[in-house]
């Protein structure tokens, strides 16, 4: 009897484990805690935005103001949204090897490079990538480091590229010469850019 | 039989008490004995709308503080819900701010173009 009931309660402990992974949203990256490096960072920023909490947000946003109003309008299609960001005050503060784990996430089939920016004159790296599906926009991802810092973004959800589009002005987001979804399927999906001439940064 | 009876008629005959006993049991008797006193019934009773209040005033105390604590809790809990729905408003724009500027570096770095901020001294 006591077997009994300590297999009952071992299958619903490896239930209760392996019900968030079941839950995962499509297209969701398995971001690290980087418990460590929010110490030893100057400054850090971890935003864990899922369905639910998303939900609420959306609901709190001000029509009034314009800004808000135009993430109002893509907010209820998103699924999710994730980010980490450190900044350093030394270079290279960060194991790049927690970061090539998230990237290795995004050679999963589906996923595609939508730009590739890499500087090695000032080791900076920016790549944005999309989980296609039936030619719709399911996840983004990006991943851009720096000597002193590094940001990885996930947005999960139906991500509708016009009206990330729209985004421009309000937050600066540029012009992504994303014509419509259709364009943006895994074959259409440009290949990772050439490091570009590097720029100089303003810090 | 008639010894068991003859035994206990022979127990509990009558006896005579001491002499003075009953001069004691008068003095150690108190002096005056309380006075009874005789209320009317009519102003004992109650009238029947103060025994109604009287019946109904624990549960009603008990209900309306059942009520206030559930209206107490849902302004609480409506509150807790303007909070976090703030804060979780606050870290989406953050997010997306974020995002936006990232896509924006991204975005010069393959243009190849200095960022607008950037060219504040052109020079």
């Amino acid at each position: 009897m006591n077997a009994r009931i300590a297999l009952c309660i071992a299958a619903l402990g490896l239930a209760g484990l392996a019900s968030p992974a079941a839950a995962q949203t499509p297209g969701q990256l398995r971001l690290p805690e980087f418990a460590g490096l929010a110490e030893k960072a100057a400054e850090s920023v971890s935003v864990q935005l899922d369905p639910q909490v998303l939900g609420l947000a959306c609901r709190f946003l001000d029509s009034s103001d314009p800004e808000q109003a135009s993430v109002q309008q893509m907010c209820q299609s998103l699924r999710g949204i994730y980010v980490r960001k450190f900044t350093f005050d030394k270079d290279y503060a960060y194991p790049k090897s927690d970061i090539d784990g998230v990237r290795r996430q995004l050679a999963a089939p589906g996923w595609s490079q939508l730009v590739g920016a890499t500087s090695k004159k000032e080791n900076t790296d920016v790549n944005v990538y999309l989980l296609i599906d039936k030619g719709q926009a399911k996840s983004l991802a990006i991943i851009a480091s720096e000597p002193r810092e590094f940001v990885i973004v996930n947005i999960v959800g139906n991500i509708d590229l016009e009206k990330l589009h729209q985004l421009e002005g309000q937050f600066g987001v540029p012009e992504l010469q994303i014509e419509s979804d259709k364009k943006a399927s895994p074959k259409a999906a440009p290949a990772p850019a050439p490091a570009p001439a590097p720029t100089p940064k303003k810090k | 039989m008639s010894e068991v009876e003859d035994r206990l008629r022979r127990a509990l005959r009558p006896i005579d008490p001491p002499p003075g006993f009953a001069e004691r049991v008068m003095r150690a008797l108190p002096d005056q004995r309380p006075t009874a006193t005789v209320t009317p019934i009519d102003i004992v009773r109650t009238s029947p709308r103060a025994s109604f209040w009287r019946r109904v005033s624990a549960p009603a105390a008990l209900a309306a503080s059942l009520v206030a604590a559930v209206l107490l809790g849902q302004h609480v809990a409506i509150q807790q819900e303007e909070r976090a729905g703030l804060a979780a408003r606050q870290e989406l724009m953050q997010a997306l701010r974020l995002t936006s500027q990232k896509l924006d570096d991204a975005y010069q770095a393959v243009q190849g173009t200095p960022a607008p901020a950037q060219e504040e001294n052109p020079s």
